[in-house]
């Protein structure tokens, strides 16, 4: 069955059982990715997937289920659990199918140049990384991971209100993993590049950038365990961003869940702090005219000055602080249930270079990695402890990497001893994210460091 | 699900530029979602998620091409682009199917899809009312409810044509106590390979609690201080430990090309005498469990480390290949959409000789964690970190007062070394481990261990 004949079917089947709002939600995405390991192809994978999902107003009350088949056994699955999930919802404010915003932007967020990016043409540009990888330096003696993802993603949202929208998304991106070995020292150094511009992914650079970035960790020593400034570098201030994203949706707001509650119009943070949910980004891996409930979506600033200007809604929290929706309605998929998150956000970069921030130094800590987000970082209280690597900095200068570390604070009292936005804004997708995140790096005033 | 033909059909399709071995892995799985939030059904989702998987290897390459549309056409269509990634002429003629019936390992007597929504939800309310009547300072109570029913099919150019049905519950329960600024997480999330059954058998009064008690205890403690202490890790979920510290770096995904710290070194000594580690997919209805890995083999009992000695790796096929060794039952995945690879199932350290009593008043001073939260490892460097949800000063023998937000960071190899007291009271915990082939469940365990050292990162600075 093809996607009109099911939603034709579908709506038909649910009126006929008591459904007076529906909407069909459609998703199909279509991946290539491809491993290399010492020159051979370690792993090839490519795919063609859809889904669907359904949400229906039943006796006032919105009831959800999903499909990866278009039979009739999932017209009738989707019908029946709808139905049955619909009935025990008791949230205060009710969903509603929208009929849509009056005006939407028509940004295109799909190059047909990366689309016609052959899969010979790929292969080969992660050959010539590999071979620049070797070629750097002789201490490299392998990658744990090395591999190329591009991912074409189509949605389509269709309603019984008669809203019908659709929209094309693609992207591409190198994740290397390099592993550099030195005497009975083994180190390792990430980097990745997202792109919608195949031509802009230099082998060269993307080699140069994992190589160093393992180098720089060898020879790491101890430090002393005590409070330092800290320097977190753009991707690892971007990574801290990333985790601590949900205290700014409503949803976690009003769930008790984010300390930001009631705080909408005041300062959190230090003013020269900016940050910015912009979907409209050229560049923006998630970039997109409307959001998952389709509504328009919209630039807007979430800190201004250090002040919170707004938190990000869907329709449903809109409703329950008595605002509008910013267009931040969000589902992890066709599966997921609806919920808030950014688009492509950012923290405003200002003009000092990273090396001046290093430079302006006396003695402190640079943390270049974070690991363990998920479970050392307490959204609630704001309190985090992080096992992070880095280097160790006196006069101005580098001196050498450290030992394994954890970084201990709280991310609302950081917001707050923030000395310095570096100019070096940097976007990554993090792993499990929500959001394309990016942050420049971002000098703070002290943390807590223990040096393993 | 799929008739033996077109499987057939599909297999020799993927075999035809010169692979060696080709797989079809076909999923069909329904699944329920609730979550309660302050006494609420605040969502409840339903769905079926319905894919092929198929797998080509020739030599060391292999090829994975995955697809939701299960007609003949999009089948071959699939079996051709991945044949497409292999560039020669047919080597080999798949064996003819033979069907194998393998007997369910777990039983399961009251399957979640023929179970009233309804009462599911009356379970997650019981929880509710038990974790918000706990303690006055419980501002906040999530309840989330899970259960699946996971057809598979496995079929592959060996002749090998199975199938298999996994049906798995869980509950998760997670508290927010609060006073002032404060604010404090409690969890507590029980599953198991079974269906109804376990909601209605399980313990609900303790696990509600617990989830709450952590987090009113959490509210009142100090700041950890840091540095380098000998840590307590309690039995249970504290077997997350060596999940990160020394399982990751057993699976054949990091041992075969090398990179783990633990490669090249069966027969030598990797952990202190007293360190047993075993993975073991066969334990009756555990929420790791399975009657068959994700590319048809038989679950077995894995002894990875004895007595302090390695004795073998987690394999799954393609792994074995580069590693000239047998799949040892651990291919897993999260679904259709990933490629099966080296997995834990039920992991554990087995039971030592000491009691946690003995345990306790042997340290004069220390750490002692009831609860861990998540970690991570770098299997590279072996290089791990976790969160303590619920910590203790010990002193002079003694468990004395609550500290939040401490973290542990080492490298496993030499945590492994430093295992100087294992207990003598085995559990297991559930939890969801994240990897190449996606997020699927895993129990760990341990009796209660002691570490002489680890470091210890804190909010308090250095003690």
């Amino acid at each position: 069955m093809n996607l009109q004949e099911f939603k034709e079917k579908l709506f038909q089947l649910g009126g006929q059982n008591g459904f007076t709002d529906m909407e069909l939600y459609y998703e199909r995405e279509e991946k290539f990715a491809c491993e290399l390991f010492k020159g051979e192809i370690d792993s090839y994978d490519t795919s063609e997937v859809f889904g669907t999902s359904f949400r229906g107003l039943y006796e006032g009350k919105m009831g959800y289920a999903f499909t990866e088949k278009l039979d009739e056994e999932s017209l009738s699955f989707l019908i029946e659990n709808a139905k049955e999930n619909s009935q025990f919802i008791e949230n205060e404010v009710q969903e509603e199918i929208f009929a849509g915003s009056e005006k939407y932007e028509a940004g295109n967020y799909y190059s047909s140049s990366l689309a016609g990016v052959t899969i010979a043409e790929k292969i080969n540009l992660l050959k010539e990384i590999e071979k620049h990888i070797y070629a750097y330096d002789e201490r490299v003696t392998g990658t744990d991971y090395f591999m190329l993802r591009s991912v074409e993603t189509e949605r389509v949202l269709l309603n019984s209100k008669g809203l019908n929208l659709s929209e094309k998304n693609n992207h591409t991106g190198i994740y290397v993993s390099v592993i550099v070995k030195q005497g009975d020292q083994v180190k390792n150094g990430e980097y990745s590049k997202f792109t919608r511009d195949f031509s802009i992914l230099n082998p060269e650079e993307i080699a140069r950038h994992a190589v160093e970035e393992a180098l720089s960790q060898l020879n790491a020593r101890s430090a002393e365990s005590k409070n330092y400034p800290v320097l977190l570098r753009n991707d690892a201030a971007g990574a801290l961003l990333q985790t601590y994203i949900p205290v700014f949706s409503a949803e976690n707001t009003q769930k008790g869940q984010s300390a930001l509650k009631g705080k909408t119009g005041e300062s959190i943070a230090v003013a020269s702090l900016n940050i910015v949910d912009d979907p409209f980004l050229e560049e923006g891996l998630l970039s997109s005219n409307f959001d998952s409930e389709g509504v328009a979506t919209a630039r807007k600033d979430i800190v201004k000055d250090g002040r919170l200007i707004t938190l990000m809604h869907n329709r449903k929290t809109a409703q329950k602080d008595g605002v509008e929706s910013t267009g931040n309605a969000y589902k992890a998929s066709y599966k997921g249930a609806l919920t808030v998150a950014p688009t492509n956000l950012y923290v405003n970069p200002t003009d000092q270079s990273y090396d001046e921030l290093v430079s302006s130094l006396s003695e402190g800590i640079i943390i270049t990695e974070l690991s363990g987000l998920h479970s050392g970082a307490n959204t609630v209280s704001g309190d985090f402890s992080i096992a992070a690597n880095g280097y160790y900095v006196k006069d101005g200068k580098v001196q050498n990497a450290v030992n394994q570390m954890t970084i201990a604070g709280n991310f609302y009292e950081l917001l707050n001893n923030i000395e310095a936005i570096g100019s070096d804004l940097e976007f990554s997708l993090g792993f499990m994210a929500t959001g394309y995140i990016g942050s420049p790096s971002l000098l703070i005033r002290e943390l807590a460091v223990t040096v393993e | 699900m799929l008739s033996q033909t077109v499987i057939q059909d599909v297999i020799t399709a993927a075999l035809a530029t010169g692979g060696d071995f080709a797989e079809v892995f076909v999923e069909d799985r329904f699944t329920n979602n609730l979550a309660l939030q302050g006494g609420k059904i605040e969502s409840s989702l339903s769905g079926r998620d319905y894919g092929i998987g198929i797998r080509v290897f020739k030599g060391l390459q292999s090829v994975y091409a995955y697809t939701t549309d299960g007609s003949k056409e999009g089948l071959l269509k699939a079996a051709g682009n991945a044949a497409q990634a292999i560039s020669g002429e047919k080597i080999i003629q798949p064996a003819q199917l033979q069907k194998e019936i393998i007997p369910a390992a777990h039983h399961i007597s009251l399957n979640p899809r023929e179970v009233e929504k309804l009462r599911k939800v009356d379970v997650m309310k019981k929880a509710y009312e038990i974790a918000k009547n706990y303690h006055s300072s419980i501002q906040q109570v999530t309840v989330r409810y899970f259960d699946e029913e996971q057809n598979v099919l496995i079929a592959n150019s060996e002749g090998k044509f199975v199938e298999d049905r996994r049906v798995r519950s869980r509950l998760a329960i997670q508290s927010i106590a609060a006073e002032g600024n404060q604010m404090q997480p409690g969890f507590y999330g029980p599953g198991a390979h079974k269906g109804f059954e376990f909601m209605e058998n399980m313990n609900l009064e303790h696990y509600a609690n617990e989830a709450s008690r952590i987090a009113v205890t959490m509210l009142g403690a100090d700041p950890c201080p840091s540095g380098k202490l000998p840590v307590i890790i309690d039995n249970e979920f504290g077997g997350v430990i060596f999940h990160e510290a020394c399982g990751h770096g057993l699976e054949a995904t990091s041992v075969a090309k090398e990179n783990s710290v633990f490669a090249n070194r069966i027969g030598e000594k990797v952990a202190s005498d007293v360190v047993t580690y075993i993975d073991d997919g066969t334990i009756a209805n555990e929420w790791g469990s399975i009657t068959i890995d994700d590319e048809g083999e038989k679950a077995r009992k894995n002894v990875l480390i004895e007595n302090g000695i390695l004795k073998g790796y987690l394999i799954d096929k393609f792994g074995g290949r580069r590693m000239g060794m047998e799949s040892t039952g651990s291919g897993r995945r999260q679904s259709y959409r990933f490629a099966p690879t080296s997995r834990m199932t039920n992991t554990y350290i087995a039971n030592g000789k000491s009691t946690p009593e003995e345990i306790v008043s042997n340290t004069e001073y220390g750490i002692y964690t009831k609860y861990m939260g998540g970690g991570q490892v770098n299997t590279t460097t072996g290089d791990y970190n976790f969160a303590v949800m619920e910590a203790y000063l010990v002193k002079n023998g003694k468990i004395g007062k609550p500290l939040k937000g401490a973290t542990l960071i080492g490298n496993g190899p030499k945590t492994l070394q430093l295992v100087d007291m294992v207990g003598n009271n085995l559990d297991h915990g559930a939890g969801m481990c994240g990897s190449q082939s996606g997020s699927i469940p895993v129990n760990v365990g341990q009796p209660m261990i002691r570490v002489s050292e680890m470091t210890v990162g804190g909010t308090k600075g250095g003690e």
